[in-house]
C-alpha cells in the first residue's frame, strides 16, 4: 500500500486546501485589506500575515503530529510523554503565543489611534448615504460634500463619526480598520494614506434594507493637489451651460429639489439629502452604486426605490422624459 | 332528562320552521307605512342611545367649538349634506324625509341632552338601519364644525340660519356650481373664515388636481368629498379655473400674528433642517420657477395651514399625485414647528413677493 501522502485521496484534499489560497490572489484591488495604501492598513496587514504564517505553522505542527502518531509510528507511548505534550502544547505554548500576539497587537494601537495632523473630516451615516464635511485646520465653516472622501497622502486625517438614526460603520479596507458610527455619540478614527489612488469604502454594520448599497469612493491625493481640489470643492456650483442644462436647472427649481438638496450659489439650501453642489465631479451616484452618467441620473430620479430599496428620496416617476433628461444633464454638469 | 331534550329539540325545529317561513315565505311586513310594533321603537332607540354612550370619544377630546367660523363651516356642510333629511331651523321638514321610518328628527328637535362628543360619534360613524350615513372620510377632525353647528342650532332662528347659508349672486359668466362653492369660499376665493382655505392664490393645476382628488376621496375630507362629488369632472375643471383666475390680494384680517413665531417659521421654511425639507423650495416665496402642482401658501389662513400640517404629519391627509412628497416632508414636524410655519406663511403678503416670483 502506498504511503498516505501519495494516495489520490490526499492529493484531492491538498488541492481543495490550496484553492482558497490561490483565490486570495484575486483579493488585490480597491477594496482589499491585502492591497494596503495607508500606514494603518499596512500594519494591520503585517499583523494579518504574521498571524496567518503562525497559523499555518501551528496547523502543520498539529496535523504533522497526528500523522506521525497515527500513521508513521502508531504504537503505545508512555503516559509521561502524553502528559508533557498536553501541558507543553496545550497550555504553555498557546499561553506564550497568545500573550506575545496580544502584546504586539496592543503595541500597534497607539499608532492606529494617533491624533490627526490637520484635516478633520466629519461624517454622518444616513439611510443609506454619507454626509461629509471637511474642516481644514482653523476653518470656521465646513466644506460640505457627500458620498465621497478625498484625503491628502502622507497626512494623518481625523474622522469624526456619528449617525443620524441607526448604527453604521465606516470601513475603507485599503486605508485602515473600521469604526462604528452611533446616533447621538461621536467616535473617532485617524487614517494616513501612503499612496495616491482610488479606493472603495463600505458600511460595515448592517443598517437596514439598503445596507449593502451604502458605499463610497475614496480618493487619496498628493497634498498640493488635494488643497487645489478642496478649494474648488468649497466654491459655489458651476452655472449651467447649454440649453439642456439651463432647462434642467429650471426643472430642479420648479420641482422643489432644493427643499432637500443644497446647490451652493443657488436658491437650493435643503439639508435633508446629499449636497449636490459638485455632484457631477463625484465618481459615483447614489452612494457608490452607480456611475455618474446622464442615463444613470435619469434612472435614479425616475425610480430611486428600485435601485436602493426603502431609500428616503421619493421616485419622480411622473416627470416627463424631457424634464428628466434636462435635469440629469444639469446635475452631471455640476462639476 | 330525555323528555326535556326531546322537547327542546322539537321547539328548536319549530323555531327554525317559523324563521324560514318569515325569511323565505315573506311573512314579515317590511312596510314603512305599517310602521313598527309598539315595543320596537323603544328597543331600537335604547340600544342606539347606549351604543353611542359606550363608544363616543372622551369629553377631553372635544375642541373649543365656539371659535370663529366653526359654526358657519358646519352650517355650510349641513345645508347641503344633512338638510335633505333633517330640515333647517324655521323650515318645514320635507314630506319625503318625514315619511322615513324611523323619521329623522327635525334639526331643531334633536335631543339637547346629546353631548358634543356623542354628536361627534353619531355624525362620524352614522347609525345602522336608520338611514343615517357615516362621515364620508377617514379623517374625522372636520366633523367638529358640524357638531359646533348642531349645538348652536338649538337657539337659532330661521333668519339666522338663512343668513349663515346664503349663496351669493353669481355673475353671468360664472361656471355651474359657483354659487354653492362661494357659500363657503366666497366668489373671489376668499371666505374670511379661518377654517376655510383661500383659493385665489392657487395655480389652476393645483386646484384642478385637488378637486379631482376630493371627488374620488383620494384627499380626505368629509366636507369637501361631499362637495366635490356633487359635480361632474368638467364642472370641477371650470370651477378650478374660476378660482385660479381671481387676483390674489393681501388680506389684512389675518395679520394679527406672533412676530417671534413668524420669525421662527421663516427660518424653518426657508432653510429646513436635516429632517425637514425647506418649504419655500416648492411652495414659495422664491425667485426661481415653481411647478403648478404645488400650492402657494403665502397669505393662506393660519388655522387652515396648521390643521393641514397636522393631518400631513399624522398621515391622515391624502391628496393628489404628489402627496407622497408632502407626507414625507411633514413626518418629523413638532407641534411648535407647525405653529411657527402656519404663522409664517399666513404673515406673507399674497399679492406681493409671491406674485413677483411667477
Amino acid at each position: 500500500m502506498l504511503p498516505f501522502i501519495l494516495r489520490w485521496r490526499f492529493v484531492k484534499r491538498l488541492f481543495a486546501g490550496l484553492v482558497p489560497v490561490v483565490a486570495l490572489s484575486g483579493c488585490s484591488g480597491r477594496q482589499s485589506i491585502l492591497d494596503p495604501a495607508g500606514q494603518d492598513s499596512a500594519s494591520l496587514l503585517t499583523l494579518f500575515w504574521v498571524m496567518l504564517a503562525g497559523l499555518v505553522v501551528i496547523w502543520l505542527l498539529i496535523n504533522g503530529m497526528m500523522f506521525f502518531f497515527h500513521h508513521l509510528s502508531p504504537r503505545k507511548y508512555d503516559e509521561s510523554i502524553a502528559r508533557k505534550l498536553i501541558v507543553g502544547g496545550g497550555i504553555v505554548f498557546p499561553t506564550v503565543v497568545i500573550a506575545a500576539l496580544l502584546a504586539w497587537g496592543l503595541s500597534m494601537m497607539p499608532d492606529q489611534r494617533a491624533p490627526g495632523d490637520g484635516l478633520r473630516v466629519e461624517i454622518v451615516g444616513e439611510q443609506w448615504w454619507w454626509r461629509v464635511a471637511y474642516w481644514p485646520d482653523g476653518a470656521d465653516e465646513p466644506i460640505v460634500s457627500a458620498n465621497e472622501i478625498r484625503l491628502p497622502v502622507g497626512r494623518r486625517s481625523t474622522f469624526e463619526l456619528s449617525s443620524a438614526a441607526v448604527i453604521h460603520s465606516l470601513w475603507i479596507p485599503a486605508l485602515g480598520g473600521k469604526m462604528d458610527m452611533f446616533p447621538g455619540r461621536e467616535t473617532f478614527l485617524t487614517l494616513e494614506p501612503t499612496e495616491a489612488g482610488t479606493f472603495r469604502g463600505q458600511c460595515a454594520e448592517f443598517c437596514g434594507a439598503s445596507h449593502a448599497l451604502m458605499a463610497f469612493e475614496v480618493v487619496t491625493m498628493d497634498p498640493e493637489e488635494f488643497e487645489t481640489w478642496l478649494a474648488e470643492e468649497a466654491g459655489p456650483a458651476q452655472s449651467p451651460e447649454g440649453e439642456a442644462a439651463i432647462e434642467g436647472a429650471d426643472v430642479f427649481s420648479a420641482q422643489g429639489c432644493g427643499a432637500c438638496h443644497t446647490v451652493r450659489g443657488t436658491e437650493a439650501v435643503g439639508q435633508v439629502g446629499p449636497d449636490l453642489t459638485h455632484v457631477g465631479s463625484r465618481m459615483s451616484l447614489g452612494a457608490g452604486i452607480l456611475a455618474p452618467t446622464v442615463d444613470n441620473f435619469i434612472a435614479w430620479i425616475d425610480h430611486t426605490g428600485d435601485l436602493k430599496p426603502e431609500v428616503e428620496m421619493p421616485a419622480y416617476d411622473d416627470l416627463p422624459e424631457d424634464d428628466l433628461l434636462a435635469l440629469a444633464t444639469y446635475l452631471v454638469g455640476l462639476k | 332528562m330525555k323528555r326535556v331534550l326531546q322537547t327542546l329539540a322539537t321547539l328548536a325545529v319549530l323555531a327554525a320552521i317559523a324563521g324560514a317561513a318569515i325569511v323565505f315565505g315573506g311573512l314579515f311586513n317590511v312596510s314603512a307605512r305599517a310602521g313598527h310594533w309598539a315595543i320596537t321603537p323603544w328597543l331600537l332607540h335604547t340600544t342606539f342611545r347606549n351604543s353611542v354612550e359606550l363608544r363616543a370619544p372622551a369629553q377631553s377630546e372635544v375642541p373649543d367649538l365656539s371659535r370663529d367660523g366653526m359654526v358657519a363651516l358646519g352650517a355650510g356642510h349641513f345645508d347641503e349634506g344633512c338638510r335633505t333629511c333633517h330640515a333647517a331651523p324655521g323650515h318645514r321638514q320635507s314630506a319625503v324625509a318625514a315619511a322615513m321610518v324611523p323619521r329623522p328628527p327635525h334639526v331643531s328637535e334633536i335631543d339637547p341632552s346629546w353631548k358634543p362628543n356623542e354628536l361627534h360619534w353619531i355624525v362620524d360613524e352614522g347609525v345602522k338601519m336608520s338611514g343615517m350615513p357615516h362621515w364620508p372620510a377617514t379623517r374625522t377632525d372636520d366633523v367638529w364644525p358640524v357638531v359646533a353647528f348642531l349645538i348652536e342650532v338649538r337657539d337659532m332662528t330661521g333668519a339666522e340660519y338663512d343668513d349663515l347659508t346664503a349663496r351669493p349672486e353669481v355673475p353671468d359668466d360664472a361656471p355651474d356650481g359657483l354659487a354653492y362653492c362661494a357659500m363657503c369660499h366666497g366668489l373671489d376665493g376668499r371666505s374670511g373664515n379661518q377654517w376655510i382655505p383661500r383659493l385665489d392664490i392657487q395655480p389652476r393645476a393645483y386646484l384642478e388636481r385637488t378637486l379631482l382628488a376630493y371627488a374620488d376621496g383620494a384627499r380626505s375630507s368629509g366636507i369637501m368629498h361631499m362637495a366635490a362629488s356633487r359635480f361632474p369632472e368638467t364642472d370641477l375643471v371650470e370651477l378650478a379655473a374660476w378660482f385660479a383666475d381671481r387676483d390674489p390680494v393681501a388680506d389684512p384680517a389675518t395679520r394679527n400674528l406672533d412676530a417671534a413665531l413668524v420669525e421662527k417659521g421663516a427660518d424653518l421654511a426657508s432653510r429646513g433642517t436635516r429632517d425637514v425639507p425647506a418649504c419655500t423650495s416648492c411652495h414659495g416665496p422664491k425667485a426661481g420657477p415653481r411647478a403648478e402642482d404645488f400650492p402657494r401658501l403665502a397669505g393662506q389662513s393660519e388655522r387652515y395651514l396648521a390643521q393641514q400640517l397636522r393631518l400631513w404629519r399624522d398621515g391622515d391627509r391624502g391628496g393628489a399625485a404628489r402627496a407622497n412628497l408632502m407626507a414625507k416632508s411633514a413626518q418629523d414636524l413638532s407641534d411648535a414647528d407647525i405653529a411657527a410655519l402656519a404663522a409664517y406663511f399666513a404673515s406673507l403678503s399674497a399679492g406681493g413677493a409671491e406674485a413677483e416670483g411667477d
